[in-house]
């Protein structure tokens, strides 16, 4: 039984079924993140446009706010350091 | 801008938010209570009325200044707020500011029933509906009411209002005019709406203005006690009538009153409805349907703060602020005291 779970993983390894390889991996994660917060940023930077084109005094909070989901990004590129 | 493409609500309601903080607060109708109406002016010009006052304080004065700087002021910003809204969220806003449309619809065919010149149709029309400038002209310069049924012709209106226009030229009453133009509207308010939550609450408020309207015709009916089909002005969409119940309510005042503070609206309602037995007023149910309408408004916009919702919660507020300031302005020429004027304020 033991045997044939062992070729099984084998035979899945060989056809590239899983993810090995540590520095795609973190690739990924990267990548996942940076795409988690270029869609966060998408609906605050709308909404910072929109409360800017009302209220200029609002530019600086605005710019913050909007970049605020790239710290996502930073804490996802600690992986890469780290593997 | 259009119905196409994916809806934007975090920038309008980023916009209509701040928008919201300039509305009047309390302090401010307290103060416009104790004025004139060249104060009001006055006070509206230092406000975000600014432009329409200085744009119409040459041609006009007075309380009519006040009244079509409102107007106009109203509908610039709700055509703003449908320039900025994209893709479904357009629909939905559209959808809710084609009464603007339907109003525009009934006054030009009140001027043209009447043979009012031009420019006193012009100045009572509120631009804030879908229809652009160029049909809006067209409509004006339509001398008949039949020119008027003509230019409307591959809009919403156009079915109802040509099937309406015989039952006109045998009746010669605007009525059924009227009623075609306001059915057109309501079957249009209510019908796709989509599935998702804040959708669903804003159904639940377009049907309870829908259940107030019929509530309101109902009990004009039963108190005047005219022989009026009241099945003819039943508006479909509500949850609290059906035709055939409010044919037979609109019958029996106490029956009526009894229904209404039976159902779901009852809490918010009850002690108008109490007030109109006693006092035998129907201002003060009207007010209470109003305030019932704005206070479910203010909740709206609190519990999905990027959706649909709070664009119709500052659309009912900034409805609200204008009738209110044109209440204090019509009060004041009146001569009514600053208490009866503040009764009069509908002020959550």
């Amino acid at each position: 039984m033991l045997e044939a779970t062992n070729e099984l993983g084998n035979v899945a390894l060989q056809a590239g079924g899983t993810l090995t390889d540590a520095n795609a991996a973190a690739a990924l994660a990267v990548g996942l993140a940076a795409l988690g917060a270029g869609y966060a940023e998408r609906g605050i930077g709308s909404a910072a446009v929109g409360a800017m084109a009302e209220d200029d005094d609002l530019f600086v909070n605005g710019l913050i706010l909007t970049v605020l989901p790239e710290t996502i990004v930073i804490l996802a590129l600690v992986v890469v350091f780290i593997v | 801008m259009s119905a196409v493409g994916s809806s934007n609500p975090e920038y309008v309601v980023a916009r209509v938010r701040a928008r919201r903080g300039s509305l009047y607060g309390d302090e401010e109708y307290r103060k416009l209570t104790r004025m004139g109406p060249a104060e009001i002016a006055r006070f509206m010009e230092e406000s975000s009325y600014g432009a329409e006052i200085n744009a119409l304080g040459s041609r006009h004065g007075g309380v009519d200044l006040i009244e079509y700087a409102l107007n106009r002021n109203l509908a610039e910003q709700f055509d703003d707020i449908l320039d900025w809204s994209e893709g479904e969220l357009y629909d939905l806003i559209a959808r809710y500011l084609r009464k603007f449309d339907a109003w525009n619809v009934k006054t030009v065919i009140r001027g043209a029933y009447t043979d009012a010149d031009q420019s006193s149709i012009e100045v009572d029309l509120i631009r804030a509906g879908e229809f652009d400038d160029r049909r809006i002209r067209r409509l004006l310069e339509a001398d008949s009411i039949d020119a008027v049924v003509e230019v409307l012709e591959d809009t919403i209106y156009g079915d109802p209002l040509r099937e309406a226009y015989a039952e006109y030229e045998e009746t010669d009453t605007l009525v059924p005019l009227e009623n075609a133009v306001d059915r057109a509207f309501y079957e249009r308010l209510l019908s796709g709406l989509g599935n998702d939550e804040p959708t669903q609450q804003y159904e639940a408020f377009l049907k309870a203005e829908v259940d107030f309207r019929n509530a309101t015709n109902a009990l004009r009916l039963a108190r005047s006690g005219a022989d009026i089909d009241p099945a003819a002005y039943f508006i479909e969409g509500g949850e609290l009538f059906t035709r055939g119940s409010l044919a037979r309510l609109a019958r029996n005042l106490d029956e009526l009153v009894e229904y209404i503070a039976d159902s779901q609206y009852g809490d918010e309602l009850g002690p108008a409805l109490r007030e109109l037995e006693e006092a035998d007023s129907l201002i003060a149910f009207e007010h209470a349907t109003d305030a019932a309408l704005l206070a479910y408004g203010d909740r709206l916009g609190t519990i999905h703060p990027v959706s649909i919702t709070p664009i119709i919660s500052y659309i009912l507020a900034k409805e609200r602020e204008v009738e209110n300031i044109r209440a204090i302005a019509r009060g004041k020429e009146a001569g009514l005291s600053a208490d009866e004027i503040e009764s009069e304020l509908v002020i959550t």
